[in-house]
């Protein structure tokens, strides 16, 4: 008994700390992103859009992939069920809301996490392992700057572009079913979308996949700079990297989930 | 001795990784324009001095005096001010992998300095030819043999103009004529530039060649300070089992050592 809650004040008392230093690295980002620039202290602009090429562009092919695949998915499993009632129509519907509200936001940042939030944690942590890191401090270079905050700019909106593209693909995906395979007529399906829709389904979306991406990329860097000890620490740090922004972004979907459900 | 003031002066400066004392009560001073070698076996905390002298960990007692400011009670900004006057070459080189050698040693003098590109482009090829990496400023580090990769890194840390270098192991890992190689132009940046430079190492025939002022760290203590002569003089037995390069005596068994070996405390 008393080991089992020695364990379990130990495990809050570490995640206490990593609540702290990830709060730190915050303080340190924003105050790179938007303070120093400001007293002249610069921000380094083309690694930012070299890394929005990165994280944005070359993610689209797979993101695009995938979400036309989700798509066609909700788009047969709708008709499964509204098939039945002759309203297979209302499959439009499902999957413009769906895509919107939840499905694109949420696979465009599973597949960013982990394509990029690992390739993070990879880089920070080789570099840590390599004396890199050291290195940038000793030349007077503050890593944060340096290396997180134009990460952290590409990925906040890297991650909410590729998502509108995902949302037009979903759709796209499930328009594509509706007709060749359900045999819903576009005319309609198209009707049906443009009516479902509404503006805070949008808004939804966006703010979830800025938060999406804020998740991302802190997990990632910090993952990284936990690194120690060779190859098998980032190896391993880059596998945790993953997991745990998967997981705070189900539980991010899920706030603003509950939020948006009230308000 | 010359009478001048000493560039670095450190003073009881202690080191500790929890309970684990890594410097203990470590004081000596380094002259303008001398090559210092700080000479120790592995685990001595020769590395750890080290990071303390460059800042990037904080001591737990001491100070550190440079150029006549002491580094240990100074903010954050100021020691990355500070930190402008002095180069840094790692043991690995640690050249950011992304950038080409010729980025790499760009890199300081274009977040410092507003200095047109052209300029910097100049000073960056002027660096290189400097420690003989003429050609080779359009590589990326992963294509330079272990070597080269040392020679461009104190090509980045001499992009600057430093006063003062630390060079961690400058010759490990690398073969006898490598290693020579790098000797002859740590003596040729100090002599060229009378640059104050900080060797950490184990190499007892760089020593012989490059030290001016040797001090030997021995369990985070340091076991004597001098000249390479006067320390082959020494009765200090740790420093005469070093100089004669004699293992470790069997017999004396680490009490430490037998400890973790019986389990009994």
């Amino acid at each position: 008994m008393i080991e089992v809650l020695g364990r379990l004040g130990r495990w809050t008392l570490r995640q206490i700390a990593a609540a702290l230093a990830v709060s730190v690295l915050m303080v340190d980002t924003m105050v790179w992103l938007m303070v120093a620039p400001i007293r002249g202290k610069g921000f380094r602009w083309r690694s930012a859009v070299e890394h929005f090429v990165e994280f944005g562009v070359r993610s689209l092919p797979i993101v695009g992939m995938i979400c036309f695949l989700v798509g066609v998915i909700i788009a047969l499993q709708a008709s499964y069920t509204l098939g039945q009632w002759g309203a297979n129509r209302y499959i439009a519907d499902l999957v413009a809301v769906s895509a919107l509200r939840e499905l694109a936001p949420l696979m465009t940042a599973v597949l960013v996490a982990g394509r990029c939030g690992s390739a993070i944690t990879a880089e920070i942590g080789t570099m840590k392992v390599n004396e890199e890191l050291d290195a940038l401090k000793v030349m007077g270079l503050n890593p944060v700057k340096y290396l997180v905050a134009p990460k952290f700019l590409a990925m906040v909106t890297s991650v909410p572009s590729v998502t509108v593209i995902a949302m037009l693909i979903m759709i796209l995906g499930g328009w594509t079913a509706s007709v060749f395979v359900v045999g819903v007529e576009t005319e309609v399906y198209l009707r049906q979308t443009v009516n479902a829709i509404i503006e805070k389904d949008l808004l939804i979306g966006m703010v979830k996949s800025f938060f999406f991406g804020v998740v991302i990329c802190w997990v990632g860097v910090y993952r990284g700079f936990q690194v120690e000890g060779g190859a098998e620490g980032v190896g391993r740090l880059t596998t945790a990297s993953v997991v745990t922004s998967i997981f705070l972004i189900v539980i991010v979907d899920l706030v603003f989930t509950v939020l948006f459900y009230y308000l | 001795m010359d009478d001048r003031q000493p560039i670095i002066d450190v003073r009881d400066l202690v080191f500790a990784y929890g309970d684990n004392v890594v410097l203990d009560r470590v004081s000596f001073s380094v002259r303008p324009g001398e090559i210092f070698v700080i000479l120790g076996g592995s685990g001595s905390g020769k590395t750890t001095l080290l990071r303390n002298l460059v800042g990037l960990i904080r001591p737990a007692s001491g100070s550190i005096v440079i150029g006549g400011e002491d580094f240990t009670a100074m903010s954050e900004e100021a020691r990355t001010e500070a930190r402008r006057n002095m180069g840094m070459c790692f043991q690995g080189a640690a050249l950011l992998g992304s950038l080409t050698v010729a980025d790499n040693v760009a890199l300081p003098l274009r977040e410092h300095t507003k200095l047109e590109e052209s300029t910097i482009d100049i000073m960056t090829r002027i660096k290189l030819e400097l420690v003989g990496l003429g050609g080779a400023g359009d590589l990326l580090p992963s294509e330079l043999s272990g070597g080269m990769r040392k020679r461009a890194g104190i090509a980045r840390a001499m992009a600057m103009d430093p006063e003062i270098i630390f060079y961690d192991e400058p010759s490990a890992g690398l073969d006898p004529i490598v290693a020579a190689g790098l000797d002859q132009l740590i003596r040729t940046m100090q002599s060229t530039f009378n640059l104050t430079s900080i060797v950490v190492t184990h190499e007892m025939e760089s020593v012989k060649i490059i030290a001016d002022t040797i001090c030997v760290l021995h369990r985070g203590r340091v076991a004597g300070i001098g000249t390479f002569d006067e320390l082959a003089q020494s009765d200090h037995p740790y420093i005469r089992q070093f100089f004669a390069r004699q293992p470790e005596d069997a017999g004396a068994v680490d009490e430490a050592y037998a400890r973790s070996l019986t389990g009994i405390d």
